[in-house]
């Protein structure tokens, strides 16, 4: 009987328990993690914290069901791996062996080097306790200074706005997220943030958060009370929240010795340097045939696909990685965003550090392309065209031809008998949506011929 | 109210039911239960999404609160093509490759 060891307890870790057992019924399979409420949706956070979602609802499988599929769940945290032993240390001090192990520890909030970082009321959106933590401090905090960029960042501007907190956004550039939207999409977030009562600091950095002792008389113990910028503002706040990037969890990686780089390096089957040990999800830095590079990627459907591969590969069943064409559909400042493939601005960004989540490198890979453009208020399109396909895209409010254009750049499918009318830009959407029904009849008529 | 039109009424949402079901795109899908929380006869909709299987349910209003409320377009209305009198099984076939 095979023992599998899977460290973490998010999307890859469960997918890979799903697709091991799938293969084999009878190997014990152990999920390791330090989490105590397990496995949540992470990104379901953001709809935690305005509110739309209970608590209850963000978990996807009981424990009974984890339970009914025979996943043991140990709850600790790995501290060291023994690749020679092959056995995993607990903080405990007890051990655990195995035969396979996956690597899936996941990704977490880089914190900037700034002098009271540590205090009480700094906050991130890491996992399920950060939340919580965000929110309890909401219900009584009056003002708020979120730092960073991308979607996380967004995600606690608005969970703040939705509990009632002032909310004071920095911004070191002049724009928000400028490596990945163009200046016109970066405006319309900005204008309807503002419209939400934001208040956007541009062109401000944080120098220092202060802290001052709260409770009766001051005897409390000290908390955020202002943040003082580079600028020379001080903006009074209760809350302080950090959305700077995340950064692929290696400790324990690099106790068992792997090749790592900004994450832990795999091969096509999810495989690391040692051939017992395999990674997946936002720790995995997996090879992109397209870019000829290995990328790091922080999207939950990269994840599950990442821990698929690897639970075939540790049943022993070889299956091909495809790498998925990155996807992510979110919500900037309440507006619907599809972004697909590479859109990189080829700005660099101050903002963030490295990746953030619901990020993926792909997006910032410069390709070789046409840019196409409609729409200037809330509903907008951007094509990235490549020779004969579409290589990217981002469609903002109306989401009417997001899964039609997902769909042409997931196929590569050939554009070239509409490629002229897409880089002139007249009636994107009209020339898309009869081009697609074309495709699907298509499609439909060829497999109609094969049966 | 007539007792036809009562009857006609019924068939109509029956012919809607059996006409039509949720189909999930996994790829989009973060499993975040929105879809589960938001079905007025608790169907585990988010389950179906982690599976890639259409809501089959015969119980399924098809009331089109889950597709609605998605906040990431996982889920849309397909048709089943089980009531088209002139579609054979190539085109009801056609149709589960389709977009």
């Amino acid at each position: 009987m095979m023992d599998y060891v899977i460290i973490g307890t998010g999307a890859a870790g469960v997918s890979a328990a799903e697709t091991i057992r799938s293969y084999d019924p009878k190997g014990r399979i152990v999920l390791v993690g330090e989490e105590p409420d397990g496995y949540y949706s992470r990104p379901g956070l953001a709809y935690f914290l305005t509110g739309e979602l209970p608590e209850s609802q963000l978990y996807p499988m009981s424990a009974q069901e984890f339970g009914a599929r025979g996943f043991q769940v140990v709850q600790q945290q790995a501290v060291g791996v023994d690749p020679a032993e092959r056995r995993v240390r607990l903080e405990s001090g007890a051990s655990i062996a195995y035969d396979r192990l996956l690597l899936a520890m996941g990704a977490a909030a880089r914190m900037p080097d700034l002098p009271g970082v540590d205090l009480p009321g700094v906050v991130r959106l890491d996992n399920i306790s950060g939340a919580r933590d965000i929110m309890r401090r909401a219900r009584k905090a009056k003002a708020a200074v979120v730092i960073g960029g991308g979607i996380t960042a967004l995600e606690i501007v608005e969970g703040l706005v939705a509990q009632g907190v002032r909310v004071h956004y920095f911004l070191r550039g002049d724009r928000y997220w400028n490596n990945v939207l163009d200046e016109t999409e970066s405006r319309i977030v900005e204008k309807r943030l503002v419209e939400e009562g934001v208040r956007i600091h541009f062109h401000t950095e944080a120098e220092s958060i202060v802290g001052r002792r709260t409770g009766l008389f001051g005897r409390g113990a000290p908390a955020v009370s202002e943040v003082r910028t580079v600028q020379g503002e001080a903006i009074p706040c209760q809350i302080v929240a950090m959305a700077i990037g995340v950064a692929p969890r290696l400790e324990l990686a690099r106790t068992a010795g792997l090749d790592l780089d900004r994450g832990v390096l795999v091969d096509e089957r999810m495989r690391t340097s040692d051939p017992h040990i395999f990674a997946a999800g936002d720790v995995a830095q997996a090879y992109d045939p397209v870019s000829g590079k290995a990328l790091l990627d922080s999207l939950w459907p990269i994840a599950r696909d990442k821990g698929r591969v690897a639970g075939a590969h540790m049943a022993g069943i070889p299956v091909s990685y495809e790498r998925e064409i990155p996807l992510n559909v979110t919500r900037l400042a309440g507006l619907t965003t599809t972004i697909i493939g590479a859109v990189s601005t080829r700005a660099g960004s101050e903002d963030t550090l490295g990746i953030v989540r619901g990020d993926s490198e792909t997006w910032r890979q410069i390709p070789d392309a046409l840019i196409s453009q409609q729409g200037f208020d809330v509903n907008r399109i951007r094509l990235m065209i490549g020779e004969n396909h579409l290589l990217g895209a981002i469609v903002m409010g109306d989401q009417t031809l997001s899964r039609p254009i997902h769909q042409l750049v997931v196929r590569q499918v050939d554009i070239s008998p509409i490629r002229d009318q897409l880089v002139e830009g007249e009636n994107l959407g009209d020339v898309i949506a009869a081009f697609w029904s074309e495709v699907r009849a298509n499609g439909a008529a060829s497999r109609e011929t094969r049966s | 109210m007539p007792l036809r039109s009562f009857f006609q009424r019924d068939r109509t949402k029956r012919n809607i039911i059996a006409e039509g079901h949720v189909v999930p795109d996994p790829s989009r899908c973060v499993q975040c239960g929105i879809c589960s929380f938001h079905c007025p006869i608790e169907i585990d909709v988010r389950r179906h999404a982690w599976e890639g299987v259409p809501v089959k349910a015969s119980h399924c209003l098809t009331c089109g609160e889950c597709v609605a409320r998605c906040p990431r377009g996982v889920l849309r209305f397909e048709r089943t093509h089980l009531f088209d009198k002139e579609a054979g099984d190539a085109k009801a076939g056609a149709s589960k490759g389709g977009e």
